[in-house]
């Protein structure tokens, strides 16, 4: 499957004098470009007291550079492209996709506003109220949002991807003028950053662009590493957690391994084994034999730091979670004892191979993907391994993990406990 | 986390062509496109914008062929991945639930894939996921649909699956036990989200007793009584070929696609008449507004709303072109005035809900509590000023650029493709309307934009519906006229609102 079912895509990379890294993935049946710009900063970079700072650094971006105040988003959509960005634990991504004829007003204005940010009291203001609303949005009013938000409280005690990528409320508000200037000044440096340039668009041309346009930016000390002092966990804990909702919910995470780790390939087999479908083990049996479930979910984020493997549950109604907390947990020991059988393994890669080609389905997608791989994994050839990787799990590799893994020490539960607000 | 607020989540059961463009646009052509070379670094900004990049767009080659059973197959030759996707689509969909079925499209189609005459559900599953792939059902308003996605390897066994699950299903007793507990737990967990109560409400309170105002999951009490009977007979009603279409796209010949598709739905004789037309959804009148009560929610979620276009009317292409300037993309009014300016929201939207008959238009958008009242004052003053004035020339140029240029991504995969064509087909619009489309984007004028926004956007007569802590936004709300009350588990009752105030 892997690169002999020509499934590794044509990829060139260079690094500008200053340190840019630049990958150029050329695919002229559409005549547009992705431009996906990755600056290794994210919420891991932050420390208490401006938890938040780089999304609400993501939303500043987009009031453009010292030359594009205030006319970024008018630029992109008058010349067709569509733009946006998001930012995650590890890292931050600015994103267009665009007809190549635009090409190269996009890049003056990626250049212009890492060159020299726009930033002004009242645009710091401005995003903070919008930025408010978001997390009321997403935390604040959902559930979900909090029990997941909890749930890595909850497991990391000293792990800067304790705190949620969108900041505590409070640090929304303590964030100052200084403090993104800051920032700025230390993470938004050419040698911080990976440009992905994919689409109608060949290598020697993408790399004189970009040094046209990013070449004399100038670059920056590194900044200091991050150090994850997460202590080892001994022992499982256990936190109730009340707030309105119609349903309980249950939320299990146990103590993983960083995207780079060798046995990394092994998880993602179990995770798929245990969440992935309506066959799969854990649907098979709180969803469907047992009945206590509406559903769950299992998830493993691939991470710079140590992540977390993680399983998602919402209750039906008159269903007890203690019940379905030790379901699940019969579950994960019965696949640490006999592991999955050979059918069941085999799915889980066909699975897997199959979502590895489905994410090349859009230029984008491949852009996004190049980036996070160079990001995360150092490399963005780690992505043509994967396949072969999975491919090399066997049904002892998968039982090994869940036993070292899925273990009690190391758990962390969130009961979500639903309750009516008083009327 | 990310900076713009993603439309399509809050509208992911309707079609729209505010936020998410439903016409697609065929790409495949690479050349054409040239840079605008060597402008100096400073003078970039200051170029006028580089306007539609309509290049000729061609869709590929597409085979037409009607077999005998009335069913139309599309089979389209497309090697970028080794992939097959296919799309069923019959005409009969959630407003074709009988008077106290509410659901019953829904849940037919859940169980599609719970049990044929040669699988259980749990063989299916297996089955189709060993193989890496997928096989949905779900029903829309106006028609009910089967799509998946193999391997193009495993070609025959995903149409052998396919075609089992459409043409076979059994509707045992105890899956359709599970499918409507399922269903139930799902209604009571939507109430958790209120993005999701105000779709819901906006559009019971809006249609009325109108189908299109029905969820589509049915009510608690409709699901209550669903009964095997009730199943079957949607089914044998709604899937029948005639009327049907099938589009196949995918890394195999035409002659593979062709006689893959042939063989496993030639067979297929079951009739029926096709659906009645539904009647006309009614305008509202007047302005009224509906609070619907979430007392411990920290925002406040914001519909305003009026009857819109249908799908195939001759409008649509500029209706399309007109929201967005309205509410699409982030240079709107709508996300200028209520998110730039004020800070107000994180999103802030408008959009067509087409469908066969007249569907709706909606503006949307939610704040916090404290700020219910100014956001939909600020809300009502931009849809009055857009009604009344219309668009500028900048508008208008800045909404036909981002329409047309991001139009080729919108067909960039084969399943977008697949469900672009069958729906075209299943409205009875020409597939040219595909290569159309960005030259009628062109042509749209600020007439065009003047008339379709008086006509459509809501000032006086407007439905609007709040979800949010009706004690604290009451008194906000007063300054816009009498407030309907209601409650999330309420509002989509047969009887509307349960009281006023």
């Amino acid at each position: 499957m892997s690169a002999d079912a020509g499934l590794e895509i044509p990829v060139e990379r260079s690094k500008l004098g200053n340190g840019l890294t630049v990958l150029v993935h050329e695919d002229d049946s559409l005549p547009l470009v992705s431009l996906y710009l990755f600056f290794r900063a994210g919420s891991r970079n932050e420390r208490p007291g401006i938890t938040g700072i780089s999304h609400l650094f993501e939303h500043m971006m987009f009031n453009g550079g010292a030359h594009s105040a205030g006319k970024f988003d008018e630029v992109i959509e008058g010349n067709g492209g569509s733009t946006n960005g998001y930012t995650t634990r590890d890292f931050t991504v600015y994103l267009e996709s665009f007809p190549v004829a635009a090409l190269e007003r996009v890049l003056w204005l990626e250049a212009d506003r890492m060159r020299a940010l726009a930033i002004t009291p009242e645009n710091l203001e401005q995003e903070r109220g919008i930025v408010k609303e978001e997390r009321r949005l997403r935390l604040d009013d959902s559930p979900d949002g909090k029990v997941y938000e909890e749930l890595y409280l909850g497991a990391f005690a000293a792990s800067t991807y304790r705190w949620p990528v969108i900041g505590f409320m409070a640090d929304i508000n303590n964030i100052s003028l200084a403090d993104a200037q800051s920032y700025f000044q230390t993470y938004y440096a050419p040698n911080n950053a990976t440009l992905v340039l994919a689409g109608a668009i060949d290598a020697e041309r993408g790399f004189a662009l970009a040094e046209r346009y990013f070449g004399d930016i100038p670059s920056q000390t590194p900044p200091l590493p991050v150090v994850n002092a997460e202590p080892r966990q001994r022992g499982s804990k256990h936190i109730r957690y009340a707030m309105p909702a119609e349903l309980p919910a249950l939320a299990m995470a146990f103590h993983a391994v960083p995207a780079t780790h060798p046995d990394r390939p092994a998880l993602d087999v179990l995770q798929t084994v245990l969440g992935d479908g309506e066959s799969s083990r854990l649907h098979r049996s709180v969803v469907r034999e047992h009945e206590l479930a509406a559903g769950v979910s299992v998830s493993f984020q691939w991470g710079i730091d140590s992540e977390l493997f993680w399983i998602y549950s919402k209750l039906r109604p008159g269903r007890s979670a203690p019940a379905l907390e030790s379901l699940l947990l019969r579950e994960l020991a019965r696949l640490g004892e006999t592991g999955p059988d050979e059918h069941e393994l085999r799915k889980a890669k066909n699975i897997l191979q199959a979502d590895y080609i489905r994410s090349l389905k859009r230029v984008a997608g491949r852009a996004n993907r190049l980036g996070f791989y160079e990001t995360v994994h150092g490399d963005y050839r780690a992505m043509f391994r994967e396949v072969d990787l999975w491919e090399a799990v066997t049904i002892a590799d998968v039982t090994r993990v869940a036993r070292t893994y899925l273990v009690d020490d190391t758990r962390t539960t969130i009961e979500l406990v639903p309750i009516r607000s008083a009327r | 986390m990310s900076r713009h607020f993603i439309c399509g989540a809050l509208l992911s059961l309707m079609v729209t062509i505010g936020c998410q463009p439903v016409i697609l646009h065929p790409p495949r052509d690479g050349a054409g496109a040239v840079d605008t070379g060597g402008a100096a670094l400073g003078d970039l900004l200051g170029l006028p914008p580089l306007g539609a990049t309509a290049a000729a767009f061609t869709l590929p080659p597409v085979v037409e062929r009607r077999l005998d059973n009335g069913l139309t197959l599309l089979i389209v030759e497309e090697h970028t991945l080794p992939l097959v996707v296919f799309s069923l689509v019959m005409p009969g969909g959630s407003a074709f639930d009988p008077p106290g079925q509410g659901g019953v499209a829904t849940i037919t189609a859940d169980l599609l894939r719970k049990g044929t005459r040669s699988r259980s559900a749990e063989e299916l599953a297996r089955e189709i996921e060993f193989l890496g792939g997928s096989l949905a059902a779900g029903a829309g308003a106006d028609f009910s649909n089967v799509s998946g996605e193999f391997l193009s390897k495993d070609l025959s066994r995903g149409f052998e699956l396919f075609a089992n699950v459409a043409l076979h299903p059994t509707f045992p007793e105890d899956e359709l036990r599970r499918a409507r507990e399922l269903m139930l737990a799902a209604i009571i967990r939507s109430r958790e989200d209120p993005a999701a109560i105000a779709g819901r409400c906006f559009g019971a309170f809006l249609y009325g007793d109108h189908p299109y105002g029905r969820p589509a999951s049915g009510t608690e009490a409709s699901l209550a009584t669903l009964d095997r009977d009730a199943v079957q007979s949607f089914y044998q009603r709604h899937y029948v070929p005639d009327g049907a279409v099938l589009v196949v796209i995918g890394d195999a010949t035409v002659e593979q696609l062709s006689s893959a598709a042939e063989g496993a739905f030639g067979g297929w004789s079951s009739r029926a008449g096709s659906p009645p037309l539904l009647p006309l959804p009614v305008r509202v009148s007047g302005r009224r507004m509906l609070v619907v009560d979430k007392p411990d929610a920290t925002q406040a979620h914001i519909r305003i709303g009026n009857v819109g276009i249908a799908r195939t009317d001759p409008d649509y292409v500029p209706a399309g072109v007109t929201t967005t300037i309205l509410g699409g993309g982030f240079g709107s009014r709508l996300v200028e005035e209520l998110r730039v300016k004020r800070s107000l929201t994180y999103g802030a939207w408008s959009g067509f809900n087409v469908h066969r008959m007249p569907g709706d238009f909606r503006a949307g958008t939610f704040t916090k509590v404290e700020t219910t009242g100014e956001a939909l004052g600020v809300a009502l003053d931009v849809l009055t000023g857009f009604a009344n004035g219309g668009a500028t020339v900048e508008e208008l140029a800045r909404a036909k650029s981002l329409r047309t240029g991001q139009h080729p991504r919108q067909l960039e995969t084969q399943g977008a493709l697949a469900a672009s064509i069958a729906s075209l087909f299943a409205y009875g619009l020409p597939r040219s309307d595909i290569e159309a489309y960005p030259g009628r984007v062109m042509g749209v004028t600020l007439e065009d934009v003047r008339r379709i926004a008086a006509t459509y956007v809501p000032t006086e007569d407007a439905a609007i519906v709040i979800v949010g802590p009706a004690d604290t936004i009451a008194a906000q709300l007063a300054e816009f006229g009498p407030i309907e009350l209601t409650t999330p588990d309420q509002c989509a009752q047969p009887g509307g609102p349960s009281a006023v105030r």
